[in-house]
């Protein structure tokens, strides 16, 4: 039978997976490109190593992540631009003892333990002068399941002057280049109208923009990365790797003579059509189902001369 | 009311699955967007991690992170392998159970999304007439080994390779890569990015023109066969390993003389499970049953095939039923327009 070979033909495409194995790219250690870890890397402050730190002159969190092994990590937090005695952490489990946690300064930035239910961790440093209040907040992320809900300790008031993602990428998604992420921005809990924001990348990129009548701000995120690979000249290519970069979200407020200004920085990672041809998936596509237009043709088996009888009968 | 609403078996199953394809396809947006961190992640059916809208997502997506990061990792890097390097992959087998206890392969047969699609798309080839391939009792018997090399060699053999540095870091997670419910959910929120094929290296382009190839094929072929991915879908044969422990279960009896000629359950099942007419018992809950109930529709005698909870009946074949169900559709799917006479012989082909 037709399908029974062609289904057997993809057990066949399927098995010849196993010789991929083979491939030389084989423990290279290169990130997989099949899901999105390169980015989370930026999440965990793996992807700066190497780049210039002064990208921005806004106040940044940048997490890293260290350990022997996954039960053993531990994330630093760096305040980079302010200077902060100590970081805010705030859980998405309002209900347990790590709802919200003060992380005293080291030397290597404040240290960042796993709560027991994983999940969204909002961090906020606090720098505050006699005319000036300046903060950096970022998220980090612990996957873990069955995590809370952070909607409601995103939206709890930390500080005066706020920009809230709305939302923050889930598991398995994370900002991208060339898509539309938004955020409120908010003072003393209530949102700031045609609020100027500004947004910064490492990868050079700066951007101005205005909150909508909500507070809310529509931040297109810059397809920088092309710029930056053209100034690599002879960097060598990158076997597939996807890349991420940082990027930093500000905007500043004054209010009784006081200046209030807020950053939310975090990782993002490439435009999603970057190293990916949408023409020759559907060729791909189409391919296929040219392999399976056969089955589409009447069968031209006759009919027994009882079966044919037994359809007339029915037909009465 | 809830007769009126739902006449058949197969009305309401049918809405249940295009609520859970709603559910599982466009969950996120209508739940909140972390509500896929929040339910199961490890489903048993293919709800893809790839959709940003999805409500939640399979257990093989986890599976083969759990065994490329964890497992693999640990094996190469010749650290104490304790408890605790399994203990998220039983976690997530835990809850997988929690879930699969209670419905069993009903979760093929009434939940899945691409199990929802191709029956929508064969509905489409009816409408156009287009004909029906089935699978002969002998050459069935050649693909449904297909389903247990895509379990063991892309969801558990590859991801563990690629996590002792055997194989490339890129065959992490290539059941994902290649899975047609990747491309077709994605689709379904009009997003293009995963049928666009990774060009950065060989093994992504080899796998995304072979996963594009294989949707491409799926997606044709389902308008002429009944359900021709679910026949090698790896969650089908991960799904068989517990169908024996849950208390939801086909149950045909012991022996009925009339099976022997009749056949109609066979050409009822979408998974063309011979064996459902053939063989009695335990035996006749083949591994391929995703317990749409069919089976049960469309035999023409009474309390002959069952689905049970916990030993309750929750559908019994019954004779009356079978007359008013095909008046309206045949075993194989067919709607029918004009009142047909049933044939009262038990014994003939047609019951």
């Amino acid at each position: 039978m037709k399908t029974n070979s062609i289904l057997m033909g993809i057990l066949l495409a399927s098995i010849s997976v196993a010789h991929a194995a083979e491939h030389p790219m084989a423990a290279s250690g290169v990130m997989p490109a099949g899901h999105d870890h390169a980015a989370m890397a930026g999440a965990m402050g793996m992807e700066g190593m190497g780049r210039p730190r002064a990208w921005t002159e806004l106040p940044l969190l940048k997490t890293k992540m260290s350990g022997a092994n996954r039960e053993n990590t531990v994330i630093s937090i760096a305040p980079q631009n302010i200077v902060a005695a100590n970081i805010d952490a705030y859980s998405n489990n309002l209900k347990d003892e790590n709802a919200h946690r003060q992380l005293p300064m080291e030397m290597a930035g404040a240290k960042l333990d796993k709560p027991a239910t994983g999940g969204f961790q909002m961090l906020t440093a606090r720098e505050e002068q006699a005319e000036s209040v300046r903060v950096a907040s970022t998220v980090y992320y612990f996957g873990e399941r069955g995590a809370k809900n952070p909607t409601e300790m995103f939206m709890q008031q930390k500080n005066e002057l706020e920009i809230i993602p709305q939302p923050y990428p889930r598991e398995h998604s994370r900002y991208r280049a060339n898509e539309d992420w938004k955020f409120l921005v908010r003072f003393n809990g209530q949102p700031l109208v045609n609020q100027k924001v500004k947004l910064e990348t490492s990868n050079g990129s700066k951007v101005e923009a205005l909150t909508d009548a909500a507070g809310v701000l529509n931040l297109h995120i810059p397809d920088d990365f092309k710029r930056v690979e053209e100034k690599k000249e002879g960097a060598g290519h990158d076997h597939g790797m996807r890349r991420g970069a940082d990027l930093v979200v500000a905007t500043e407020y004054v209010d009784g003579g006081k200046t209030y200004l807020t950053a939310f920085n975090s990782a993002y990672g490439e435009n999603a059509y970057d190293k990916r041809n949408l023409a020759m998936g559907l060729g791909f596509a189409l391919l296929g189902m040219m392999g399976a237009a056969p089955l589409l043709r009447q069968k031209k088996t006759e009919k027994k001369p009882a079966q044919a009888a037994s359809d007339k009968k029915e037909e009465v | 009311m809830l007769k009126s609403l739902f006449p058949t078996l197969g009305r309401f199953r049918f809405t249940v699955q295009i609520i859970m394809l709603f559910v599982t396809v466009y969950g996120g947006a209508l739940l909140g967007s972390y509500t896929v961190d929040r339910v199961s992640q490890a489903l048993p059916s293919l709800s893809c991690a790839f959709d940003k809208m999805t409500g939640d997502h399979c257990i093989l997506i986890v599976n083969q992170h759990q065994l490329h990061h964890r497992v693999g990792e640990a094996l190469a890097n010749a650290k104490n392998i304790t408890l605790k390097v399994f203990i998220p992959t039983l976690m997530s087998v835990g809850i997988f159970f929690m879930f699969f206890f209670f419905l069993n392969k009903a979760f093929c047969g009434w939940v899945c999304p691409m199990g929802t699609v191709q029956e929508l798309l064969r509905k489409i080839g009816l409408f156009f007439k287009r004909p029906l391939h089935q699978f002969e009792p002998g050459n069935v018997g050649r693909v449904r080994p297909v389903k247990w090399l895509m379990l063991l060699v892309l969801v558990l053999g590859l991801p563990l390779l690629a996590g002792m540095g055997v194989a490339s870091n890129e065959l992490g997670d290539p059941f994902c890569q290649v899975c047609p419910s990747r491309v077709v959910t994605t689709l379904l929120t009009a997003d293009t990015e995963q049928i666009a094929v990774r060009t950065g290296t060989n093994i992504n382009f080899f796998l995304g023109a072979l996963g594009n190839a294989m949707f491409g094929f799926i997606i044709i072929a389902a308008l002429a066969v009944r359900q021709p991915f679910c026949r090698i879908c790896p969650l089908l044969s991960w799904n068989a390993l517990f169908q024996k422990l849950s208390p939801m279960k086909l149950v045909k009896v012991d022996s009925h003389e009339k099976c022997e000629k009749c056949g109609v359950c066979e050409k009822a099942c979408p998974m063309d499970i011979h064996e459902i007419g053939t063989e009695f018992g335990k035996k006749a809950f083949h591994e391929d049953c995703t317990l749409c109930g069919r089976c049960a529709e469309y035999c023409p005698d009474d309390g002959v095939i069952q689905i049970k909870f916990f030993g309750i009946a929750l559908f019994k074949s019954s004779r009356d039923y079978y007359k008013a169900r095909v008046k309206h559709e045949s075993p194989e799917g067919t709607k029918k327009k004009r009142v047909i006479p049933i044939i009262a012989k038990p014994t003939s082909n047609n019951g």
